[in-house]
């Protein structure tokens, strides 16, 4: 077989994906068994970094991420799978507000989602201030259940965006054919769930790989509540002094495995299946008509669902940027704007918020092309061994804790070989955006497999053989047939990084502070007021992006890419 | 439409295409003269999928070569991409793109040729009303039925008059009417147009009714290419006469040979057939019959008495099922109805049934 390497954009998209993906993984591993080959300890190979993880916290730590994933991503997948068969398929009046809600939830990342329940529970929190009894929530929420709610609210609008995304390309002839045939409503749900499965699956695999790798939460209720979880011993491997790299990357290596055996599993579940349902015979649906119990029914499970997921939480972080004196047990408290007005005239407050939105834009922009050229390259009809290896990398790379990874991002670029190479880009901003692209590019991705793999490749075909090159079919079918999921993608990437912690924290250059750190310095100095109010002003401002956004979509593009996935109303 | 010719010279010589161990291409030599429209026909697995996508450029040969007149598409480490071969391609499932109505799927493919706005959008206007679908021009595709959207496909494949024009089996989801009234369409829309045309399918009677030539594929070689007429009358192989239409297969042994005609005895009775491949006396031999070949009506030899076991109405007549000592024949048609259990003699025209060494023997 011949090997041809040519100067072709393939060749400069894995050169780039090896640059942000592959080496900055691969040094972090090589830690956990040659620490002497990163100057972190005198053996060039041992497996003892893995024997220390064997047994005690980490152990404990492993097992705890282990069985909260796995909790975590079924529960997230089927409340998501209900919550898109109601906003898509029924006249639920709920479904005119859940997407305003989704984006809602993917903005706020896990240790927001933390803060705003602790400033809430907390002692001389806001319910205390409120005068609410708080003690017998506070005892439930700080430990397994809080860390539980939380991943699995992070977990949900991933999810719910994955499946969505597919639900909506999948033509109504299905559910037709399943009721005529003499199926129930129910027996039609299974069908399309079955339909369904390849977003499922992924949905899965994502926070799956998302739960059992978050910082956020290890950061928040796990540190407070004594409950251990792999992301937070992992982190104390690395905080502590002196830090013990090699120990991090052996729990990181295993949290890989773990992430291979749900890749594993989910290949196992699809293989010799096909799922391409998209094409230009693809018939809309038609939304199910709920009686008044019906629509009842889904908008108190879907209202219920908010309040726990987002209700709770923004109230925490709204009251507790809106009172004066919060956690402090001496000074009065009083409803107030004035933690918004110094947000608003510091330089110091708002800079953060200022720098993280533009970075957030462009990282944003180059993750959606790069997500969507991921996904076709893992869609296509015959996935070779570089898809395969795309794959593993990609949800890999989605199981490496973020700060892991800039951890790695460290060490690669820090290298002596990298500064003979010419690459300068320790302690740089591009290295940061580069980080953050890195670390939106597998969730993104994944997140437009779904969609993708039900686009039929005769469609591209068909463009090819009528006078287009490749690029312009790409631009001419592909694009615009998954417009809308590269829109969500973006919108996600830009929300991800707007408000990103781990990877911020350890590469930010000491002029550009990103808001995540800003927050964190707001709350370190017990400016809660100023930090909450600059955790709401960031979700704000990521609400407004996402709301340009989709209104330039709606009245820019034309009416055939918003018809692709669009109910057919009655 | 104008009347300028644009069909050119196809060759394709040694296309050896493999999936694996697989071979879908088998050494395949073909040759489609300018405007010649041919017609591939074969089972599922045959290669003909392949072929056709190999000719369009989205699928590479391992082996071989294919030229458009002089110019080589793929040859050794050469491959034309799809777009630049002047191509159109219909699909079996339409791949009418969903975001763009029918007048912009249409449009989309003229945009290869320097027209004017004006005169591209008259075009596509004129190409849309001649199949019929004038008043849908601003629908999308999830608004048209199945047949409108191969309608659209076949418009856009032609509006650009190609040089070449390939069918991927473009009828196969359509019902059996508007089958016909599509291929009558596909009939003449490409002989105006005056483009080589490849068409594949596994159905016979749309390939007789299509093809200036057709091409039987089997297991990646093609193994007889000829006029409708030549194929169905002097099938070189089993598989050829099988494919292309029986009414049953009787097995028996060669008493006596003629030059183009032999004596097969089935069990006590004997059967003339015509032979065209070489046969030997004493050989097992399997006898196929095409539909034609049968009828109730009386001769004196190559009578075989049978009993009715099902009628269907045509129309201009029932076609039969029926049981003999050696076997079952379908479609022996008559104008008149046969009760079903009725013992009828059955009359077998020599001319149209063929003999074949038996499979086991070869």
């Amino acid at each position: 077989m011949k090997i041809r390497l040519k100067a072709n954009p393939l060749t400069a998209f894995w050169i780039l994906i090896v640059a942000i993906l592959v080496a900055p993984i691969l040094l972090f591993l090589l830690n956990s068994i040659s620490p002497r080959s990163l100057s972190q300890g005198p053996q060039w190979f041992t497996f003892d970094a893995f024997k220390s993880i064997a047994h005690g916290q980490f152990a404990q730590g492993l097992v705890d991420s282990f069985i909260l994933g796995v909790i975590v991503a079924v529960v997230s997948a089927f409340l998501a799978t209900l919550i898109a068969w109601i906003v898509l398929r029924t006249d639920s009046p709920v479904r005119r507000i859940w997407p305003f809600f989704v984006f809602a939830l993917l903005l706020a990342p896990s240790y927001l989602i933390a803060l705003g329940w602790q400033r809430l529970i907390e002692q001389r929190g806001v319910l205390d201030i409120m005068g609410i009894p708080s003690a017998g929530i506070r005892n439930l929420f700080y430990g397994p259940v809080g860390v539980f709610v939380v991943l699995a609210v992070k977990g949900l609008p991933f999810a719910y965006l994955v499946i969505s995304n597919s639900m909506r390309s999948l033509g109504g002839e299905f559910e037709d054919a399943i009721r005529v045939h003499g199926g129930n409503r129910l027996e039609a749900f299974k069908t399309m769930a079955t339909l369904l499965s390849p977003a499922i699956w992924s949905a899965i695999a994502i926070v799956f790989a998302e739960s059992i790798s978050d910082f956020g939460v290890a950061a928040t209720f796990s540190s407070e509540s004594h409950f251990p979880i792999a992301t937070y011993s992992l982190y104390l491997a690395i905080e502590n002094f002196p830090a013990n790299y090699p120990v991090g990357a052996a729990v990181g290596a295993v949290l890989l495995i773990l992430i291979v055996i749900a890749l594993l599993l989910q290949a196992k579940n699809l293989r010799g299946r096909s799922f391409r349902t998209l094409s230009g015979r693809t018939r809309p649906f038609r939304r199910i008509e709920l009686d008044f119990k019906g629509k009842a029914i889904s908008t108190g499970f879907v209202s219920t669902v908010l309040i726990i997921t987002l209700g709770v939480p923004a109230f925490g972080a709204l009251s507790a940027s809106a009172l004066s004196g919060v956690g402090s047990p001496f000074s009065g408290h009083a409803w107030t704007l004035d933690n918004y007005r110094r947000v608003i005239g510091l330089t110091a407050l708002h800079d953060p918020l200022i720098f993280s939105s533009k970075i957030a834009l462009i990282v944003a922009l180059f993750a959606a092309l790069l997500a969507a050229v991921c996904a076709r390259l893992l869609t296509q009809k015959r996935a070779g061994v570089g898809a395969q290896l795309l794959d593993f990398i990609l949800l890999a790379a989605v199981a490496l804790p973020g700060i892991v990874f800039a951890a790695g991002y460290i060490f690669a670029y820090n290298l002596p070989l990298t500064n003979k190479l010419g690459i300068h880009l320790y302690g740089t901003t591009a290295l940061l955006g580069l980080a953050y692209l890195a670390g939106a590019l597998p969730s993104t991705s994944r997140s437009l497999v779904g969609n993708m793999s039900q686009l039929q490749e005769s469609l591209s075909e068909a463009c090819r053989v009528h006078g287009s090159n490749a690029i312009k079919t790409w631009f001419d079918v592909t694009m615009p047939i998954i417009a809308k999921p590269l829109l969500a993608a973006f919108c996600l990437t830009y929300a991800g990084t707007l408000l990103e912690l781990p990877v911020s924290q350890l590469l930010y250059s000491p002029g550009s502070v990103p808001l995540s750190v800003g927050i964190d310095k707001a709350l370190a100095n017990y400016d809660y007021g100023g930090g909450t109010a600059m955790e709401v002003l960031g979700i704000l401002s990521a609400l407004v992006v996402v709301g340009i956004t989709y209104t330039l979509f709606a009245l820019l593009a034309p009416r055939g890419w918003k018809r692709i996935g669009v109910a057919r109303e009655r | 439409m104008s009347d300028k010719k644009t069909g050119q010279l196809v060759t394709v010589r040694g296309a050896s295409k493999f999936y694996g161990d697989l071979a879908a291409l088998n050494s395949l030599d073909l040759t489609i003269e300018p405007g010649n429209f041919t017609v591939l026909l074969g089972p599922s697995g045959s290669g003909k999928s392949t072929l056709i996508r190999s000719l369009a450029g989205i699928e590479r040969i391992d082996q071989g070569s294919i030229f458009f007149g002089s110019e080589s598409m793929t040859e050794g480490d050469k491959h034309v991409a799809p777009e630049k071969r002047n191509l159109a391609m219909v699909f079996q499932d339409y791949a009418l793109w969903p975001h763009l109505t029918a007048r912009e799927n249409v449009a989309y493919a003229i945009k290869r040729r320097s027209f004017s706005r004006d005169k591209s959008e008259k075009h596509v206007v004129e190409i849309l009303n001649r199949v019929g679908l004038g008043n849908k021009l601003n629908n999308y595709p999830s608004e048209l039925s199945g047949g409108e959207q191969q309608r659209v496909a076949l418009a856009r494949a032609i509006v650009a008059k190609p040089s070449l024009l390939l069918f991927d089996e473009p009828l196969s989801n359509l019902d059996a009417d508007l089958r016909e009234r599509l291929r009558i369409e596909i009939s003449t829309l490409t002989r105006e147009i005056g483009a080589s045309a490849l068409y594949i399918t596994h159905d016979q009677s749309e390939a007789f009714a299509l093809a200036d030539q057709i091409g039987v594929i089997n297991k990646g070689s093609i193994e007889q290419i000829d006029v409708p007429e030549a194929i169905y009358d002097r099938p070189v192989t089993r598989f050829v006469a099988t494919f292309t239409g029986t009414s049953g297969i009787f097995s028996g042994v060669v008493k006596s040979l003629g030059k183009k005609s032999c004596v097969v005895t089935l069990g006590k009775d004997e059967l003339i057939a015509r032979h065209t491949v070489p046969l030997s006396v004493g050989q097992t031999v399997e006898v196929l019959v095409r539909p034609a070949a049968t009828s109730f009506t009386t001769q004196d030899e190559n009578r075989i008495s049978s009993t009715i076991t099902d009628i269907a109405y045509r129309g201009r007549g029932y076609e039969h099922a029926i049981e003999t000592k050696y076997g079952t024949l379908t479609g022996v048609f008559d104008t008149i109805s046969h009760a079903r259990g009725r013992k009828m003699e059955v009359s077998i025209d020599p001319e149209k049934c063929i003999a074949f060494p038996s499979e086991a023997t070869q």
